[in-house]
Parts: structure tokens; C-alpha cells; sequence
């Protein structure tokens, strides 16, 4: 899911910077610093979208170095357990399936795929039911629910489940379990 | 105890050792219990396949029996969205049509700004605006989050708000059977968010006869 949260950090700044575009310097270095990294708290911070407020700078001792405490808004997008997810489906193998939503991977257990799909082997690897009518395979897009989560320094992983009602694929309309 | 003389070292060879590997187990299991817990949880949904696997982390040994029963009375909870509880103050729950709105309106001022070639969009945000797009029902974020917002008086958090959206859902039976944090306020919330699925729908169709009509 994704939200608008405010945040703070201290940036530090070269001296060299210093001039009339400081802010722009100091927002730049921010955006470099920020988007893209991720925190177990707050979940992959997608975009900073403004600068709430920058505060007064601190030289530090011996370097030159100033550091500027500068509150911003930014989107950021974080899996919740419980949460439903429209993934799409990157590698199948026997042990089950990784889909992609978002920045976010999920490994979907095949204890977690229901009972009447079966995993076939082959080029195109994939669970099908036994009618053939619901086939999960590479780029299948699925309704996932989220019902773990695990957060290292840059990535959150998840571990979802597609047994339940009315999660399944839904790339064919028709053929939703 | 066992730290003292050479005398227990033969015999202590085992008991530590044992002690020890408890005590790595331990750490292995703190990342993982997690998982299991959850896997727990939603196996409990089906089958009672992984009765020993999830016996183990919950206790050692003896537990093991009085799980294998235990898992098979007990009706696991259902898994319930506590966003409000585990994101601080200050943060806000955007619907994917929302998100997609200020990622799009980003990308296309980077475009125009992005003078500074140190600058790039980390491959993170290229994700989510895909995801956000792709998760998006509605052309009028707005609109839709009016409808949405009366659904508050009856107790609908924000988070579940987003959900709704963010799933497309069209019937109420589908929203209480994906969102079972809803079933606790079923009688309350059933007429206004039949009523608001409704209005939600009307919005989807203008969505796609504008995009046929185009």
C-alpha cells in the first residue's frame, strides 16, 4: 500500500556547496540519498513530492561540514500482512511462485496454491488445474494476500497465499478461483 | 555448571554442545518464526499438512503432540490489516489511483528537471508507478475518495478504504471475504458499503466507456 508520510533527516553538506542554490544542492543530494532505499518502519520510499521545512545548519568540528535537519513529504509504499496485492508472477518453479508488485517481492508457497493446481515442468514452468482452465505461469498477473513479511536493510520480502476465496489469477477475468 | 573441570569434558561435550546449538537455533528461529507463523496461520485455512513443520517453532519436543491436536481443534483467527497500528502518526494511506496520480505527475516533471545527470529515478519508483498503474480502476482519484470517505462514519479505517479501492472490489460478499477485518463491523457497514461499492462501480464504467469513446 502506499502512503504520504513525512520524514526528517540530517543532511550533510561540502562547504563547496555553499551559494545560492544551496537548497536546490541540499534537496538534490536528499532525493540521491532517499528514493529508492528502504526501512523495515516505513517500507521502499518511492518519491520525495516537497520539502516540508529546512532547518538551521550545524557546522561540524574539523570537517566543514554542515549539516541541515530537513523535514519532507514523500510517497512510500509498504506491504501490510493481511494486505490484498495484484502481482505479477516472475518465476514459477516447484517449490512455488515469485511475483513482483510494485517494488516488493512475494514468494507464494506451493502449501499456499490451492490443492487442485498442479506444478508442470517444462520450458514454460506453471501450476494448471486439472481442467486446464486456470494456468499460472511467468507474467500471469495473480490476487495475492499478503500473509508475511520480512524486512532487510534494501529489501522487504513477503510471503502471500492464493488459497482463499477470491484470490487467484486474474489476468483472464473468466478464470479467477 | 558444566563450564567447571575436565572431568565433565567428555560428558559435557554433549550436554553444551546441545545448549549451544539451542542457542544458534534461537537466532535462526527469531527471523523465521515469522514465517511460520504465518504459515501457520494460513494453513489452518486448508489442510492440516504442515502440522509437525509448524509444531516445531512454537515449542521443541513435547509440544509437538499437544500441537498436532491443538491445530486441528483450533480455528485460526483470520488475518486481520492493522496498518493504522503499525505506521506512525503522521502518515496517510493512498489508494493506488492516488499514488499513480502524484508518481505520474513526478515522472513527467523529472523529465523536464532532470538537468543533473547524478540524478537518475531509482528503478523503485519505475515499479511502483507500474503497479500503481496497473492497480488502478479509476481515472478520478478524487471522486472516488469521496465516495469512499463516508464509509468512515461507520467505522471503516483508512487503511481498508484503500483496500477496497486498490482491489476493484464489486460486491460486498467479496469485500468481507478479502478484508475480514470488515466482518467485525458486517451489520453496520453492509447497507453504506453496498451502496458505496455501487457508486464506485458507475465510476468505473464512465472510466472505460471515456477510454472506448477516445
Amino acid at each position: 500500500m502506499f502512503f504520504h508520510i513525512v520524514l526528517e533527516r540530517n543532511m550533510q553538506l561540502h562547504p563547496r556547496h555553499f551559494g545560492r542554490d544551496l537548497r536546490e544542492k541540499l534537496v538534490a543530494k536528499l532525493m540521491k540519498d532517499v528514493e529508492g532505499t528502504c526501512s523495515g518502519r516505513h517500507g521502499f520510499v518511492v518519491a520525495i513530492t516537497g520539502i516540508e521545512n529546512v532547518g538551521k545548519g550545524l557546522i561540524r568540528d574539523g570537517t566543514g561540514f554542515v549539516t541541515f535537519p530537513v523535514k519532507y513529504q514523500c510517497v512510500v509504499f509498504r506491504p501490510f500482512k493481511g494486505e490484498i496485492l495484484e502481482a505479477v508472477v516472475s518465476m514459477v518453479n516447484k517449490m512455488g511462485f515469485f511475483a513482483e508488485a510494485g517494488p516488493v517481492q512475494i514468494f507464494v508457497s506451493n502449501h499456499l496454491i490451492p490443492d487442485d493446481m498442479e506444478f508442470q515442468s517444462g520450458d514454460m514452468p506453471n501450476y494448471t488445474t486439472s481442467d486446464g482452465s486456470v494456468k499460472i505461469q511467468k507474467d500471469s498477473e495473480v490476487r495475492l494476500k499478503i500473509i508475511g513479511t520480512r524486512v532487510d536493510a534494501t529489501e522487504i520480502f513477503c510471503i502471500g497465499t492464493i488459497k482463499d476465496d477470491f484470490l487467484g489469477v486474474i489476468s483472464d477475468p473468466g478464470t479467477t478461483s | 555448571m558444566s563450564d567447571k573441570g575436565g572431568k565433565g569434558g567428555k560428558s559435557a561435550l554433549k550436554s553444551p554442545a546441545s545448549k549451544g546449538k539451542d542457542s544458534k537455533g534461537r537466532k535462526v528461529q527469531f527471523d523465521s518464526e515469522d514465517m511460520f507463523d504465518e504459515k501457520f496461520e494460513t494453513n489452518g485455512n486448508g489442510n492440516g499438512k504442515s502440522n509437525g513443520k509448524d509444531g516445531t517453532p512454537f515449542a521443541k519436543g513435547k509440544g509437538g503432540k499437544g500441537d498436532k491436536g491443538g491445530s486441528s481443534k483450533k480455528e485460526p483467527p483470520p488475518l486481520l490489516l492493522k496498518v493504522e497500528e503499525e505506521l506512525p502518526e503522521n502518515a496517510k494511506c493512498l489508494m493506488n489511483c492516488e499514488a499513480a496520480q502524484i508518481l505520474q505527475g513526478i515522472q513527467d516533471h523529472m523529465v523536464l528537471l532532470s538537468k543533473d545527470p547524478t540524478i537518475k529515478i531509482p528503478s523503485s519508483f519505475d515499479r511502483a508507478l507500474q503497479y500503481a498503474n496497473t492497480g488502478n480502476f479509476y481515472t478520478n482519484p478524487h471522486s472516488v475518495r469521496q465516495t469512499l470517505e463516508t464509509l468512515k462514519k461507520q467505522d471503516v479505517s483508512d487503511g481498508e478504504i484503500c483496500l477496497i479501492a486498490n482491489t476493484g472490489i464489486e460486491s460486498t460478499k467479496k469485500a468481507f471475504a478479502l478484508i475480514p477485518s470488515l466482518k467485525a463491523k458486517k451489520s453496520k457497514v453492509k447497507e453504506s458499503l453496498g451502496t458505496a461499492l455501487t457508486e464506485l462501480n458507475k465510476l468505473k464504467t464512465v472510466t472505460e466507456s471515456t477510454i472506448v469513446l477516445d
